[in-house]
């Protein structure tokens, strides 16, 4: 479904990411961990299609040319990127951007527009399987929500949208244990044989309930270890280490990576 | 200074007939003759191209045709909002297009000119009771026909807006037109006006005169719109003076001509007088908008506040000159002002400047001033999101500006403005006549 191959990216001289190869199958789900400074939320975000970043390398996805796409072209291709940072745009209502998001995305699927009337219904119902409370459709967008409120609202978006594929950046951080089994099931009840999704954490805690097919180590903006859900607890036992460390300060060394793929 | 006299015996109808009885005008000729014209030098139009309006040469308007206007047209340009209605075309009223029989008892609404007992008090600013007079607001006086007058008298709330309506109808060669309204709001009187200035493109200059007397606790609402064709020039000098406890929200919204200068000066001349100005100035194309605001705290424990946002686009250029004086003797002046400005290319242009003369010490007064583009975060967060660019940019504008039209009651003055607002962000500016587009 999506392929990446020797996929780097730069801001001016700062390299970020270092030939990235990845591919993810339709049904599966993915995690990229790693130290702070790795890359892992520019993947993300060049895979959204931000602008700013000089990028070489592939993409494709569904067999076309992702980095061709416009950020709007990506996402009604579907893709969908769960910000870390959730913007706050004062003056721009929260059901209104919802609903045009949605109705965008649908136009461009060939699929017809919800009306205002059904469209409420629908993200009232989703707003409670998400334990939100519904006067924050009627605030503006993410202006003023509590850090919790934001992310669940990420995923109000990304469950009204119905990605194809969904990147998830650090979408647990910052949750308390309950908002995180809540944000959890809003993930898992979106993972279906025709879907896949890329999640990047920090922590371990949120693959507990989200159990990857496999699990990425993202340090000096290259992946140098894959594995199954397994090394993900292994990582929160063992932390990423010196080596991986030494690679996130010194992403072009080629230190020895089979030192650490077991312990 | 810009000798007066040529420029005078272009803008003055020789058909002194058509003056009819005004004798509102002391001092205004003799005023011009020795002050003048402003010129690019005097510090208030600074950032107006004077020498460019200057330049141009103006008919004496003529009397438009009958079928000129019809009532269609007129409620697209300028908006139903119901109630009372004085409509002039190029300075001449239209009675037929007008519509003064709803006003309920106490409030006296027509035209100058049918005005049959002449208000007492101070209701037409003169030159010798104004620091802040200038040529243009003398040749109003001067050279101005007929105007809308609205008197409330004492206690009298009046339910429905009064709308006075300026048309202009462009004839062969360009025109200007001079005219004048006045409001006076008597004691603990309640009133809304709303001023549009609307037309069909062609060259012309408007040269507004708009003097709103407040009486002791009396509360007015004025909204003016600005909506000329683009080939016009517009200058608007709106006085207020206020009365001690009387209240005054008033908004301006440019949209339209291709010059526009809105100048508003305001006196609290009363204790606990409050006012609020509101401002929203949409230029593009090559648009120039120009907001010159003063207020006067003239009395103690009065209240001012200042909020005017810009939209800039293309070649365009906008510029809010915010000035607050706080006249020496005064206690407890409380006086706030912003202006925001959202630049949508690297062409536009903005300039703010906050102007503040504090003669007091018991004084609160805050200003501030911003100038930016859209969001970029933003932007790309709604794009990910599977909006256009084109409607993200769109919804961005719309968050920008929304408060200024959400506070707008009647209803349909807002829907009017919210319709007028999109469709000159959809459409843009159509080209102006004097860029001889092709």
């Amino acid at each position: 479904m999506l392929s990446i191959r020797n996929l780097s990216a730069a801001i001016g001289t700062t390299h970020i990411l270092n030939g990235v190869d990845l591919q993810i199958n339709a049904g599966e789900v993915h995690a990229i961990m790693g130290p702070n400074g790795a890359g892992k939320s520019t993947l993300g975000q060049v895979l959204a299609g931000r602008e700013g970043y000089t990028v070489t390398g592939e993409v494709t996805y569904d067999g076309a040319n992702l980095l061709a796409l416009t950020p709007e072209a990506r996402a009604a291709a579907g893709l969908f990127l769960a910000f870390q940072y959730p913007v706050e745009i004062p003056g721009v209502g929260n059901m209104y951007f919802l609903r045009t998001a949605v109705n965008a995305v649908r136009l461009a699927r060939g699929l017809p527009e919800y009306g205002a009337i059904d469209f409420l219904a629908l993200a009232k119902e989703q707003m409670a399987r998400l334990d939100m409370d519904p006067a924050l459709l009627s605030r503006s967008v993410n202006a003023g929500f509590s850090g919790g409120e934001k992310k669940r609202n990420e995923i109000l978006q990304m469950s009204m949208i119905e990605p194809r594929f969904a990147i998830l950046d650090e979408t647990d951080s910052g949750l308390d244990i309950d908002a995180l089994r809540v944000v959890a099931k809003g993930v898992q009840a979106l993972r279906s044989p025709d879907r896949a999704m890329l999640i990047i954490t920090h922590y371990p805690r949120l693959l507990e309930y989200v159990v990857p097919d496999q699990v990425h180590v993202l340090s000096g903006g290259r992946i140098i270890r894959s594995g199954d859900s397994d090394l993900a607890r292994e990582l929160e036992t063992d932390g990423y280490g010196p080596t991986f460390a030494g690679h996130a300060r010194a992403p072009s060394a080629s230190a020895p990576l089979n030192a650490v793929t077991t312990p | 200074m810009i000798t007066t006299s040529p420029l005078l015996e272009r803008l003055v109808p020789d058909d002194t007939a058509l003056l009819g009885e005004r004798s509102s005008a002391p001092g205004a000729e003799a005023w011009l003759e020795t002050i003048g014209l402003p010129t690019a030098r005097d510090e208030a139009w600074k950032y107006t191209p004077i020498d460019k309006i200057l330049a141009a040469t103006f008919d004496p308007v003529s009397k438009p045709t009958p079928d000129a206007v019809d009532l269609a047209m007129l409620n697209e340009l300028a908006g139903d909002h119901r109630g009372p209605r004085l409509v002039f075309i190029n300075g001449f009223f239209a009675p037929e297009l007008s519509r003064n029989a709803m006003v309920n008892a106490g409030v006296n609404c027509c035209n100058e000119a049918a005005l049959t007992i002449k208000p007492s008090g101070p209701y037409v600013a003169t030159a010798a009771d104004r620091t802040r007079f200038d040529g243009f607001q003398a040749l109003n006086q001067i050279a101005g026909r007929d105007g809308a007058v609205v008197l409330v008298d004492r206690d009298t709330h009046v339910r429905e807006p009064i709308h006075v309506v300026y048309l202009s109808v462009p004839g062969a060669r360009p025109a200007a037109t001079h005219p004048r309204t006045l409001l006076r709001a008597a004691t603990s009187s309640e009133v809304t006006l709303i001023e549009t200035y609307a037309g069909f493109d062609g060259p012309g200059l408007t040269n507004a005169a708009t003097t709103i007397v407040v009486e002791p606790g009396a509360v007015v609402t004025h909204y003016k719109v600005q909506a000329e064709g683009a080939g016009a020039t517009h200058l608007a000098h709106t006085n207020i003076r206020q009365a001690c406890g009387s209240s005054v929200r008033s908004c301006s919204f440019m949209l339209g001509a291709g010059i526009a200068r809105n100048a508003v000066d305001v006196v609290l001349g009363g204790n606990d007088a409050t006012v609020e100005l509101d401002g929203l100035y949409l230029p593009n194309v090559t648009q120039r908008h120009d907001n010159v605001i003063t207020v006067e705290h003239a009395a103690s424990a009065c209240t001012s506040r200042q909020q005017f946002k810009g939209v800039i686009d293309d070649h365009a250029r906008g510029s809010f000159s915010g000035r607050i004086i706080v006249q020496p003797g005064t206690t407890a002046t409380d006086a706030a002002q912003t202006s925001r400005s959202l630049l949508l290319k690297p062409t536009a242009e903005a300039d703010t400047r906050p102007w503040l003369e504090i003669f007091a010490e018991d004084v609160k007064c805050t200003h501030g001033a911003a100038v930016g583009r859209l969001d970029s975060e933003a932007l790309f967060y709604l794009r990910t999101r599977g909006i256009s660019e084109h409607d993200a940019r769109t919804l961005l504008i719309q968050a920008f500006i929304a408060g200024m039209t959400e506070a707008v009651q009647p209803m349909m003055l807002r829907s009017h403005l919210d319709a007028a607002i999109a469709t000159k962000r959809s459409s843009g500016t159509p080209p102006l006549s004097t860029e001889g587009s092709a």
